[in-house]
């Protein structure tokens, strides 16, 4: 999946509601909330979202989690 | 009588019989449900002196499973012998294909089949259950080829069974998760480390630490974690006030961005990231 495809999720992300930058890692995208991230509490939204990201070809969705610093570089081992 | 599943009820007397007429044997043992039931079985079968549990040690084992399979075993008075195996030094394994469970499963059992020999054992069994055939199972070709036999899936012996029957035992594995080896948590392509390894097993010890329950998953995407949770437990852990929890849990255990799967814990996860088995 390309990024393309993350943008064309970004917005329709957008077009319900769902502020959300979208980064593409193959068939992963990753959720950084752009507001109220209290929202993906909802089963409804998170439903919402997993279905809007299987039409435009993801498998997984995840949200990335701050709220701490993130840790500058990659830890990859 | 037949199961939900449609299959013949298997039956322990049964069990217990196929044992029975193996003469001794040699199982594969993790302490998971499945080992674990069909090694309290083989005891009762066949008796202390007929049996030996075999538990196969790598960087790849959690080491809280291997202590309590240790604990399980001495619960049950199963004779246990631990050896080392070496599949992190094969490069098909440490390539991790999608068909890494092959490469481990072969060197595990090649390693068995010796002791097996020495102690006059007179077959060597794994806990392969009726609901694992089908699938992507790659290790079951390994085991195939090396003549090791699995019981519990000849027998028609579904998953629900064995914990029921495990239960009826006595046996405190009966209501136990399922406990893939660490390799599991990296995805295909990816090279599988004893670092990584320790990464993930430090990061996953972290969220029980901090509360985190049922069906855990920390998946490694190179500098991010994607925590894969029971979907029950979503709700509870977003908030911006407990998901920082997580974060500072797993960043601690060395993962430079931490994420929270939506759908929660899914079984086969990489499997289908990898595009070897569908949604």
């Amino acid at each position: 999946m390309s990024a393309g495809g993350g943008a064309a999720l970004g917005h329709a992300l957008l077009a319900r509601g769902i502020r959300a930058s979208v980064e593409a890692r193959g068939s992963l995208a990753v959720l950084l909330p752009l507001s109220d991230p209290e929202a993906f509490a909802d089963a409804a939204v998170r439903d919402q979202v997993l279905a809007l990201a299987r039409e435009h070809g993801f498998t997984h969705v995840a949200v990335e989690l701050l709220g701490a610093p993130r840790v500058s570089g990659t830890n990859a081992p | 009588m037949s199961t939900d599943s449609g299959r013949p009820a298997s039956s322990e007397p049964a069990l217990m019989d196929w044992f029975r007429e193996q003469g001794s044997a040699l199982v594969g043992f993790s302490g998971g449900v499945d080992s674990t039931y069909l090694a309290a079985v083989a005891l009762d079968a066949l008796g202390a002196g007929s049996v030996l549990a075999v538990i196969g040690r790598s960087a790849s084992y959690p080491e809280v499973q291997w202590e309590n399979a240790i604990a399980l075993a001495h619960r049950i008075g199963l004779p246990l012998l631990e050896v080392v195996t070496d599949e992190m030094n094969d490069p098909r394994y440490a390539a991790n294909p999608s068909n890494r469970c092959y490469f481990c499963k072969s060197e595990l059992w090649t390693r068995l089949i010796p002791v097996a020999r020495e102690r006059g054992l007179a077959v060597i069994v794994d806990g392969t259950n009726a609901d694992d055939i089908g699938g992507h199972r790659p290790g079951r070709q390994a085991a195939s080829e090396r003549e090791v036999r699995s019981p519990l899936a000849e027998l028609g012996f579904g998953k629900d069974e064995i914990r029921r029957l495990s239960r009826a035992r006595g046996l405190p594995s009966w209501s136990q998760p399922a406990s893939p080896c660490l390799s599991s948590r990296i995805p295909y392509g990816t090279a599988i480390t004893a670092e990584r390894l320790a990464r993930v097993e430090r990061a996953e010890a972290a969220l029980r630490r901090v509360g985190v329950t049922g069906d855990l998953r920390v998946r490694d995407h190179d500098d991010l974690a994607r925590i894969e949770m029971p979907a029950e437990s979503l709700a509870g852990w977003i908030d911006p006030d407990r998901a920082v929890v997580l974060a500072v849990a797993v960043r601690e255990a060395g993962f430079a961005r931490v994420s929270l799967d939506l759908r929660g814990f899914r079984s086969g996860s990489l499997n289908i990231l990898g595009g070897v088995a569908t949604p």
